[in-house]
C-alpha cells in the first residue's frame, strides 16, 4: 500500500509462521486471504483486521498479542531530516 | 447512519460493493486508495483543462467548461455526502486548510479569471451570460450552505 497502514509497528508473524511450518501461501490460503497480504503483514507494510489478526493467531497456535508488537517501530528519518 | 440511506443505497448499487472483490481485505484497502487517487487525479486534470481551455479557447469552450464543473461538483458532492452519511466529515476546515486546498483555489481563481475574460472581451458570450453565471454560482453556494447546516443540525439531533 501506498501509505501503510501499520504505522512502522513490528510484528512476529513471521517468526511465528516459520516455527509452525507454513510458507505464505500456505498460511493466506488458511486465512481466506491472498499471499501478498500475507507478505504485506509480515513486513509491517498493513495493519490486518481484527477478524484476520485472530485467524493469523489461531493458525499459529499463538496470541494476538504476541504476534503483534503494540509498540511503534522508530520510523526512518527522512533524507536531509536533522530533528 | 443509516443503511438505508437513498445515497448509502446508490452508492452500494453505483460502486458495486457486493463484488467478491471486496471480500479480500487488503485488496479492498488498495482499491479504496486507488479509488483515492483516482478521484484526486480526475479533480485535478479537470480543474487544469477547464482552466486551459478557457484561456486558450475562450468563449466558445464556456459551455463544456460548465458543464465539466457541474458534473464534477456534483460528483464531489456525492462523494463528500457518502462519507457524511457514515460519519466520517471531510470538511473540517483543520484538515482542509492546507497547501494543497490553496493550490486548488489558485486554480479556481485562474479558471473564474478566464470566464470573466471570455465574458468582457469575445462577442459570442455576453456579459449578461456571466451576471447569469455569477447568480447561479452564488445560488448553488447557497443552497450547499443549507444544506450543510441542515445535515449538521440532524447529525447533532
Amino acid at each position: 500500500m501506498g501509505r501503510t497502514s501499520a504505522q512502522g509497528r513490528t510484528n512476529a508473524v513471521r517468526t511465528h509462521r516459520q516455527q509452525v511450518g507454513l510458507t505464505q501461501a500456505e498460511l493466506a490460503v488458511a486465512c481466506g486471504v491472498a499471499r501478498q497480504t500475507v507478505v504485506a503483514v509480515e513486513a509491517g507494510d498493513y495493519a490486518p483486521s481484527v477478524y484476520l489478526a485472530l485467524d493469523l493467531a489461531r493458525l499459529l497456535s499463538a496470541t494476538v498479542e504476541s504476534l503483534f508488537d503494540a509498540e511503534r517501530a522508530p520510523l526512518d528519518p527522512a533524507p536531509g531530516d536533522l530533528s | 447512519m443509516t443503511r438505508t440511506d437513498p445515497l448509502v443505497r446508490l452508492a452500494r448499487v453505483v460502486g458495486d460493493f457486493g463484488s467478491p472483490f471486496y471480500d479480500e481485505e487488503r485488496q479492498r484497502d488498495v482499491w479504496n486508495e486507488a479509488s483515492a487517487f483516482g478521484l484526486q487525479l480526475v479533480l485535478w486534470t479537470t480543474m487544469l483543462s477547464a482552466t486551459l481551455a478557457i484561456w486558450i479557447v475562450g468563449a466558445p469552450a464556456v459551455p463544456y467548461v460548465v458543464a465539466a464543473l457541474c458534473l464534477l461538483g456534483a460528483v464531489c458532492m456525492l462523494t463528500i455526502g457518502y462519507a457524511q452519511r457514515l460519519g466520517v466529515t471531510v470538511t473540517d476546515p483543520g484538515r482542509m486548510l492546507r497547501l494543497r486546498l490553496l493550490l486548488y483555489i489558485l486554480l479556481f481563481l485562474a479558471l473564474c479569471a478566464g470566464l470573466l475574460r471570455a465574458a468582457f472581451l469575445r462577442e459570442t458570450f455576453s456579459a449578461s451570460f456571466a451576471v447569469g453565471l455569477a447568480s447561479g454560482a452564488g445560488a448553488a453556494l447557497f443552497a450547499l450552505t443549507v444544506l450543510a447546516l441542515v445535515s449538521r443540525r440532524r447529525s447533532r439531533t
